[in-house]
Parts: structure tokens; sequence; C-alpha cells
């Protein structure tokens, strides 16, 4: 019995030591950027191309699931909740020739989008939901952007426990793509408090880590590198690709 | 069948199939691709369950659905603490240790609540976006790797050699007889034996394809201008699936390429795939 713990305790003990190398190899800062470049390819390749596929109304998954950081708790969000978000404005401004503020209701005479698509996790899994809202590309026709404009970057009313901001970024290519959409409902109702109330981001062509919720700002500029880690989102900052058409 | 032991030559000299003469077996970029597609096929297998843990489980359906569920790697707190829970189409196993509580990954030997254990994870701690990255640099290596070997195969003798063709069929149950000892002598064939040439070709044109297909479909950029693949594989989460089993699959290869390896003769073998001379034994191409 003995030697059989002896060599089990072995076998575990070289087990261990396949993580430690693995981990050592993937904390060796100098090989991320050599990964990077596999992005840059997907991206050429891939890139922002078709449209997603279009479901019907019976599939639909019920109980869409909430992902990603909890439902802002901080005094301003909730009391945009508290008066249903009538005192809610927009803000899309930046490199754009007429900024602009909106309310609800400008947004919601604005909706030109009702599609029922897949949204797709990072993680693996996969739902079906009915997204009714404003084409982007629609709303920054409005505000004309300038030639040097670049990207479209969101900012989220949720911040997370370090107190650090979500926010998010895509380039104006996905801006005009005609299924990225400012949305307003889901499966039918006002996008609730759980799912990114009052308007959240909608991608179908990229991961759902993409899709900004609790949008609070639009601001249209020529790079995120001056933005929190400068990466181009929350979600970036924390290791994640850019792309995520992948 | 062990090249190395049959070493004295018993024919001329000069007759070049010769048991015992070394030749040239392996050209360089052969040597070359063959490694690179193999440190390939290593960290995307690992990156892969890395990528699954994020969500361990794995549908036959286009969206997740609980009721379409074919595996999933749970675990179960019990008055003894944490155990894994292994569900195969609806079957229960507990695998604790194994599968579902496991090897955290940290190097300690520490166990928590994890799929697939730590130790067969890249890296070994819980890292999705890390994971990503290994994996999608790795495609393309191998994806790389792939095309130079096919495209140099292809200009030059390698390839019409490693093809099987409807004239190797008949030989197939005559080489397996072979293998197992039932005939004395493999049936006449070329560098690669029919059952290399039946396994390479699987490989190379009906596995490899699909495991990059079944993984451009987990893509939602890809499915955008790819609606027919991903009806055909039976959706996303379907796909999810195929892609697992296209890994279990080169595992599959894996094990059984390396037992031949070992069983013909592993030095001269090596050899062959590192410096590219092979000392012939008494029948050509009867290696891995």
């Amino acid at each position: 019995m003995k030697r059989r713990l002896f060599v089990a305790s072995s076998v575990a003990a070289a087990l261990a030591g396949c993580a430690k190398a693995t981990n050592a190899i993937n904390d060796w800062q100098p090989i991320h950027p050599i990964l990077d470049t596999a992005e840059s390819l997907d991206y050429a390749i891939i890139g922002t191309h078709g449209s997603a596929q279009l479901y019907a109304p019976s599939d639909i998954t019920e109980n869409f699931p909430t992902n990603g950081l909890p439902t802002p708790h901080q005094s301003e969000y909730l009391s945009y909740l508290q008066d249903n978000f009538a005192s809610y404005r927009l803000p899309v401004t930046g490199l754009v020739d007429h900024p602009q503020h909106f309310t609800l209701a400008q947004l919601r005479a604005l909706v030109s989008l009702d599609e029922i698509t897949r949204h797709d996790c990072v993680e693996g899994w996969s739902v079906v939901g009915r997204w009714r809202g404003v084409q982007l590309s629609s709303l920054l026709r409005l505000v004309r952007p300038q030639r040097e404009a670049r990207y479209v970057v969101f900012r989220s009313f949720d911040v997370d426990d370090s107190g650090t901001p979500f926010y998010g970024s895509i380039d104006l290519q996905q801006a005009a793509h005609p299924q990225t959409q400012l949305a307003l409902d889901l499966n039918g109702k006002p996008i609730d408090d759980a799912h990114g109330a009052p308007v959240r981001l909608r991608i179908p062509t990229q991961l759902a880590y993409k899709s900004t919720k609790w949008v609070k700002s639009i601001e249209v500029v020529s790079t995120f590198a001056h933005i929190f880690g400068g990466k181009g989102g929350y979600w970036e900052d924390n290791g994640y690709a850019w792309y995520a058409g992948i | 069948m062990d090249a190395a032991a049959g070493s004295v030559p018993t024919k001329a000299a000069s007759d070049t199939r010769a048991p015992g003469r070394v030749v040239k077996r392996h050209s360089i970029v052969t040597r070359v691709t063959h490694w690179a597609t193999f440190l390939a096929i290593l960290v995307l297998v690992m990156s892969g369950l890395q990528i699954f843990n994020a969500a361990p489980y794995l549908d036959a359906s286009d969206k997740s659905d609980p009721a379409h569920r074919v595996l999933s790697i749970d675990n179960r707190d019990t008055a003894t603490g944490s155990v894994g829970v292994t569900t195969i189409f609806g079957h229960s196993f507990t695998t604790t240790h194994f599968l579902g509580y496991t090897d955290d990954g940290q190097g300690v030997g520490g166990e928590t609540t994890r799929a697939f254990p730590g130790w067969i994870t890249f890296p070994g701690y819980q890292d999705l976006a890390g994971g990503r990255h290994w994996h999608f640099f790795f495609a393309w290596i191998m994806l790389i790797a792939g095309a130079l070997y096919l495209g140099f195969g292809a200009l030059g003798r390698e390839l019409p050699l490693l093809i099987l063709r409807p004239s190797d069929l008949p030989k197939l149950w005559p080489m397996q007889a072979y293998y197992l000892r039932l005939r004395k002598e493999p049936p006449d064939h070329g560098k690669y034996n029919p059952l290399q040439k039946a396994g390479y070709t699987a490989v190379l044109f009906v596995l490899t394809p699909f495991v990059i297909l079944t993984g451009l479909a987990l893509a939602p950029g890809f499915d955008a201008v790819a609606h027919p693949l991903l009806w055909v594989l039976g959706g996303r989460q379907f796909a999810r699936t195929w892609h697992f089993v296209a890994t279990l699959a080169f595992i599959g290869f894996f094990f059984g390429h390396v037992f031949l390896v070992l069983a013909t003769g592993f030095f001269n073998n090596m050899r062959s795939m590192i410096l590219g001379t092979y000392r012939l034994g008494e029948h050509e191409g009867t290696g891995p």
C-alpha cells in the first residue's frame, strides 16, 4: 500500500508540474505580442462580412441568461432606474459634426431593426433572442462622424468590484454593419436592468462580450489608446482579444 | 520488422532496397512540418480543454439546450466534500480527481471544481482569454505547416506515395494480417504501406478539414458568411460537439501513431523524422 501511495503521489507531483510549466509559459509576457499576431490574421480573413443568421420565434430561449458583470448598483444608475429612465440622455459625441444627446423617446422614434438572432458567449454557450432597436449606422448618420473617425467607444454605467468602469469599442466597419444595433427591447419587452437597460449594444456577428450593456455614452474616436487600459474595452484590458468575430 | 536489428546487409550493396542500408527517408520540409504540427496539436488540445472548461458541457443543438445535452462535466457537494460528476448521454459517473473536481492548475497539487484538470489544460490555471490566444495562434501554425507539407508534397514525390488509392484497398486486410502475425509477408507496397496510407489520408484529408471547419463554425463572424456549414453541422453548439469529437479522433490517432513508432523501431523512426535517414528493414515502409 505504501508503495502504491508513493507512486500515486509521484504521479500527482509530476502532473502538478505540467500546470507549473504551462503557467510559466503563459506568464512569460514577451510571448503574448507574438500570439496576438493571430488576432490580426483572424480579423483580416474573417473580418466583418455577411450577416448573422435569422431565427424563428419558436427558437427564442426562455429565461434569457445574464453573464459578465452584475447589474450596476451605483446611485446614478439606480436613480435612472427609479424614474424609468425619464431623465436619461444618451450623449453621442467625439469626432462628429453634430454631437447630440438622445432621450429614450427620441431613440424609440428611431427604432428600425427587429431581429431574432443568436447570442454567442465567449464561454461557449449560445442563446437566441429577439432584439429590437436602433441601427447604429442610422444613429451615426445623424451625428456625422468626421474623416479621422475610426472607432466608436461605448461607456457603461457598470463598474466592477475594484471600481474600474466597463467600456467597449468597435470600428466603423462593425458600426456600419446593418445588424449592429442599440437594442431597446429584448423578447418583446423593454430591456430590464439585468440585461442592460435602458440601452445595450447588440452585435450578432461578434461574441457577446463586445455588446456593451447599460450604455451611458457613445464617443467617436480616432484611437482608444488613451482610454483606461488602452486595449479598447474592459474585457480587452483583461486579456481578451479586441476582435471577437472568432 | 525492427529495421535496426537487421543491420547486416544480406543483399548486394548495389540493391537500394537491401535491408540494413541507410536511406534518406524524410525531406527537411516533412520533418520540420511534422514537428511543428505535433507541437501545434499538443497546444491546441490543451488550450482547447482550457476553453471547454469555461462551459463544460456539449449539446447536439444550435443554441444551448439541456434537453440535447450529450456531455456535461459537473460537480456536486456531498457530506464528505465535492465530487466530480460526468454525465454522458444521460448516464452519470463519479469522476472526482479526473473530471469535475480536479487539479486546480496552480501547480501545488490542490483540487477544485474544474472540468478538465489543470495538468492537461494550457495554461494550467483557469484562463479563458489566455487559452483562446494560444488556441488561435497554434491553429495558424497547424494550418501553415499543413499547407507547406501539402504544397511541397504535391510538387515532389511525397504526396503521391502517401495518398490511398483504389488499388490499395484489397491490400488493407493482408497488411493488417501481417501486423497481426497472421501472414509472413506484407503485400507489395511503396514507401508507405496500405494501412499507413489509409491512416494518413484520413487524417490529412478528412479529419483535419473537419476539425478546421467545426472550429470555424464556432466563430460568429465566420457563421455570418457560412450559414449552410452550420446547417450541415446541426448548429453552433452541435459544431462545438463535433469539434470535441474531432479532438478525440486526433488523440486516438496520436496514440496509435506513437504505438507504431515504438513497435517498429523507435530509434530508427525517430532518426528518420529528425535527421531524415532511416535504416531499411526486411520490408520497406513497415514503420509507423
